[in-house]
């Protein structure tokens, strides 16, 4: 995709994405909520109004940074995944996405209320029914049902539309608020049922907060998204807070506590009462005969016109954010992808989004109660924002490449945010009614066991947690940005060579203040104690000593810098990927004998681990005949492999150290072409190869040969070039430290077959830590 | 080689569509192809499936459709993002210099278009240049689990 593409799927301004998010926020809950906070905790709940809006500000800031660090579909489950891995991941996944239909239900519920409640639209046509549990249901039920159905079809909604939707609907509150005031509220008891009354409210109303995570879930929208994302979600939840604490103080200042939350429709019932003066005032003027009712009536229905279209729109919002949080899932394979296909031709996730529908409608059917559906909701929610502001935490600390927010906490609040929004997050959660944790508990089993049967084996977690536990290399390395050669060095017959090929790669980087680090571990056995072995093993102490002793004399003759490390430890090959580590090493380098190992390594149980996991670039020797070790006539094979240009790199840093004549070629195979005339010859293709990898190792025109062979069989081929140059330098050929090969079959094959000098060389390996080893790390410091 | 097929562009919906269109020019003369997919956006409202979703549904048509035209086929792709898909084609068709755009239309009840929006009525009541309407060809396609049992399934 070019780059004007993508600035075309960027057509949300902070307007349109503040509407996004104030649609889905605003309305539908607080249409329906006044009489339960009412019944649970008097006008006081205007306070849990307010706590909620404040524990969604938390969330907001940090998942705006997330946001635009990963701008990727799934928002919160997302971020939690890949931070978190899999294992949470499931369990938010699934959280949100039941968050998300019993949201839709409770939302559909409210519309019913509004229809066919007390007080409601049955209320004022005569033939509908009024008050009537069924109907409720049944309007809840077909509506659920006519959405699910206009998404699976991939009815058009313009961006006109959900404007001037949102807009009546502030409209509405606005006037409200404004007639409500003026009709003088009065607060009689402020708080019934004591704070902590107040603060089990907050999680019942925590369900008309879950909305502005859309904005997050449209990062990859949004223009601008380091200002535009974090001001749209701080403004669609400060919005609402406010115009809900208003709601709560005029409802409750209106009508009588008992009265509120009696009602089915508690706005349009207040608004009743906020009219009726009005009509008293236009009466007084002559020849105007409005009935006092009809007044107090119109405003009735205007809030319930408006409660329709808010229930509405925030249930098709959810319905469309569960399809996202499903096709994530299955982007991550922690779901079955066939849930995800897309309609051929309505171009909807119809799957999805009849399976969110059913769901719905089955919520709807049991009828739990329209306050434990919008509990349950909060719950989920809850506990992914506290997820949420775990990642947060662990991307900062693990500090991935890939990671580069537009958006960051501002210093002074990290890691206040966060940690203050877990914390309140938690406490929610806590103390919400036993049933509610009931439900919510069994949808995070439904999540771990989903996990422990499906996820695990096929979504492999990639948790950042480890990296984010161990120690930060940084703190140790003296922080100059030298570059380090790690060379472990055990025999001293191969140890001059080994570490006369590190300072030629230590040489290339003189200006960065090069150092080669010779490494010499003595292995101590499980069973015995690390200082207990020692003793009676000074011979091998001696050795060590004198083995860096030798190391140091060689290089004070090649003229490098030079620092040992002596370690005593139970596995070779984890005590030099900590020495890499610690001493955050720009390279490696290892020798090897050539031979396979026994059965359980490939090449050897050093090797092995350092080569597959070490995160600096790795070059593994096997050293040939003397005179001809990294220097001489050095060949590189010139292939497409992804670490092709680290082994020209490394032969070309050979070749410039090397004192004696040393010649470079880089040297391609190609199969013979098909004979098509419009096609390159295989010549042709290979020396373009050639020029395109010699540029990519900064290797100058004039310094190698280019040297292009035809035939069909590629690894014949090389071997028998490889018989007539002293030193062949070849990059891996695979990534990931999985398979049954280290470096790949063709660069182990060559290793094993030649009896040359071979240079295996790749570059940086992406390996996340496993938490295990974050944590012994960690404990090892 | 006819002169209209010389510069085509083909809008591709999905993978299925992509098959029923290189279906449909099979046996015939043809230049150069944009295939193109237009992702439809709402501007504002929330859409119904993800950008990410549904690019990945245009590079799995693309796919198809390359893979069934063959490496001969002079196929170039593209991915347009608009909230009117039926415009978007034609600015395309504008950009690659087209001779013709060409649509294999698939069935669909009246109602089901009128509530989706008939994407092809549009290509043709409102075009500039050329519109080839090639039939889908119910062929004996032994892979072709992709016909019209499937879509007159889903027009109901």
């Amino acid at each position: 995709m070019s780059e004007s593409d993508q600035e075309l799927a960027r057509d949300l301004g902070f307007l349109e994405a503040y509407t996004i998010g104030l649609g889905t926020m605003i309305g539908a809950g607080i249409f329906v909520l006044p009489s339960i906070a009412a019944e649970q905790a008097g006008p006081a709940s205007m306070v849990s109004f307010f706590a909620g809006g404040m524990v969604s500000l938390l969330a907001a800031l940090s998942l705006s940074e997330l946001a635009t660090g990963m701008p990727k579909a799934g928002g919160s489950y997302y971020y939690v995944n890949r931070a978190l891995g899999s294992f949470f991941g499931s369990i938010v996944g699934w959280g949100m996405w039941a968050g998300l239909t019993f949201a839709s239900a409770f939302y559909m519920i409210g519309f019913g209320q509004y229809l066919f409640g007390i007080g409601g639209l049955g209320k004022f046509i005569g033939f509908l029914p009024e008050g009537s549990q069924i109907a409720i249901s049944a309007a809840a039920l077909v509506m659920a049902a006519i959405l699910t159905g206009l998404n699976y079809y991939g009815v058009k909604e313009t961006g006109a539309l959900q404007n001037v939707i949102v807009l009546s609907l502030v409209g509405l509150i606005v006037a409200f608020l404004g007639l409500g005031a003026l009709s003088g509220p009065t607060i009689e008891e402020f708080n019934p049922e004591g704070w902590p009354a107040v603060a089990a409210t907050v999680g019942t109303v925590y369900v008309t907060f879950i909305g502005f995570e859309v904005i997050a879930t449209s990062a990859e929208e949004i223009k601008n998204p380091s200002r535009n994302l974090p001001l749209a979600m701080i403004a669609a939840v400060v919005t609402p807070t406010l115009m809900y604490v208003g709601v709560m103080f005029v409802s409750t200042g209106t009508l009588t506590r008992d009265a509120l939350a009696d009602s089915d429709v508690p706005v349009a019932t207040v608004a009743r009462e906020i009219f009726d003066p009005l009509a008293t005032g236009v009466s007084a003027i002559p020849f105007v005969d409005i009935g006092t009712a009809s007044i107090g009536s119109f405003g009735a229905l205007l809030m319930i016109v408006g409660a329709v279209l808010a229930t509405v729109s925030s249930a098709n919002a959810s319905i469309l954010s569960a399809a996202r949080v499903n096709f994530a899932m299955g982007r991550d394979r922690i779901l079955i992808n066939w849930l995800n296909e897309v309609h051929d031709r309505f171009r909807t996730p119809y799957r999805a989004i009849t399976a969110t529908g059913v769901i719905t409608l089955v919520l709807i059917a049991v009828n739990v109660g329209v306050g434990t559906l919008a509990e349950v909701a909060s719950f989920m929610y809850l506990i992914t924002y506290a997820l949420v502001h775990v990642a947060v935490i662990v991307l900062r600390r693990a500090d991935p490449d890939t990671y580069d927010p537009a958006f960051r906490i501002p210093d002074l609040l990290y890691p206040i945010v966060p940690i203050a929004g877990l914390v309140a997050c938690l406490a929610i959660l806590l103390q919400m009614r036993l049933i509610v944790q009931a439900i919510g508990g069994v949808i995070v089993v439904f999540g771990v066991a989903w996990y422990l049967l499906y996820a695990r084996e096929r979504a492999p977690s990639k948790s950042l947690v480890g990296e984010a536990i161990a120690p930060e290399p940084t703190a140790i390395a003296d922080g100059e940005g030298r570059y380090r050669v790690v060379v472990p060095v055990a025999n001293p017959e191969t140890e001059r060579d080994l570490l006369r090929l590190a300072a030629a790669s230590a040489h290339a980087h003189e200006d960065e203040n090069a150092e080669v680090i010779a490494v010499n571990v003595i292995e101590v056995p499980q069973q015995t104690s690390l200082s207990q072995d020692l003793e009676f093993e000074e011979e091998r102490v001696d050795r060590q000593q004198e083995l860096l002793a030798t190391a140091r004399d060689i290089a004070a003759e090649l003229d490098i810098g030079l620092r040992t490390r002596a370690i005593v430890g139970r596995e070779t090959g984890s005590v030099v990927l900590d020495v890499i580590e610690e001493e955050n090493a720009d390279h490696v380098l290892l020798g090897w004998q050539g031979r396979r190992s026994r059965r359980d390594h490939v090449l050897g149980s050093t090797i092995d681990p350092v080569i597959g996991r070490a995160s600096c670039d790795a070059t593994l020797v096997k050293l040939g005949p003397e005179d001809g070790r990294g220097e001489g006539d050095v060949m590189v094979l010139a292939g497409e492999g992804p670490h092709a240009p680290v082994a020209a790199r490394r032969a070309g840093e050979f070749v410039s150290a090397s004192d004696t004549d040393s010649s470079l070629t880089l040297f391609n195979v190609q199969e013979p072409g098909d004979g098509d005339e419009d096609e390159q010859s295989p010549e042709e293709r290979g020396e373009e190869l050639i020029a395109t990898l010699a540029e990519r190792a900064g290797i100058e025109d004039a310094s190698y040969e280019a040297r292009v062979e035809v035939a069909e069989d590629i690894e014949e081929s090389v071997l028998d070039a490889a018989a007539e140059y002293d030193t062949i330098c070849v990059g891996a050929t695979r990534s990931g430290p999985v398979s049954q090969a280290v470096f790949g079959s063709l660069p182990e094959t060559v290793g094993e077959r030649t009896d040359r000098t071979v240079v295996m060389a790749r570059g940086p390996e992406e390996s996340a830590m496993s938490v295990r080893e974050a944590i012994a790390r960690r404990l090892a410091t | 080689m006819n002169d209209l097929l010389d510069r085509i562009v083909l809008p591709v919906a999905g993978p299925d569509d992509a098959a029923a269109t290189a279906r449909a020019l099979s046996d015939r003369d043809f230049g150069s192809i944009l295939a193109l997919n237009v992702i439809e956006k709402a501007g504002g409202a929330p859409d119904k499936a993800s950008v990410e979703q549904r690019e990945a549904v245009a590079e799995e048509a693309f796919a198809e459709l390359e893979a069934r035209l063959g490496p001969g086929a002079d196929i170039e792709t593209q991915v347009r993002y608009g909230t009117d898909v039926a415009e978007t084609i034609f600015d395309a068709a504008d950009d690659f210099d087209a001779t013709a755009i060409v649509i294999t239309p698939r069935g669909g009840s009246r109602w089901v278009r009128l509530l989706t929006g008939d994407v092809a009525l549009s290509l043709v009541t409102d075009t500039d240049r050329p519109v080839v309407v090639l039939p889908d060809v119910d062929s004996a396609d032994p892979t072709g689990d992709d016909g019209p049992t499937d879509s007159g399934g889903e027009d109901e």
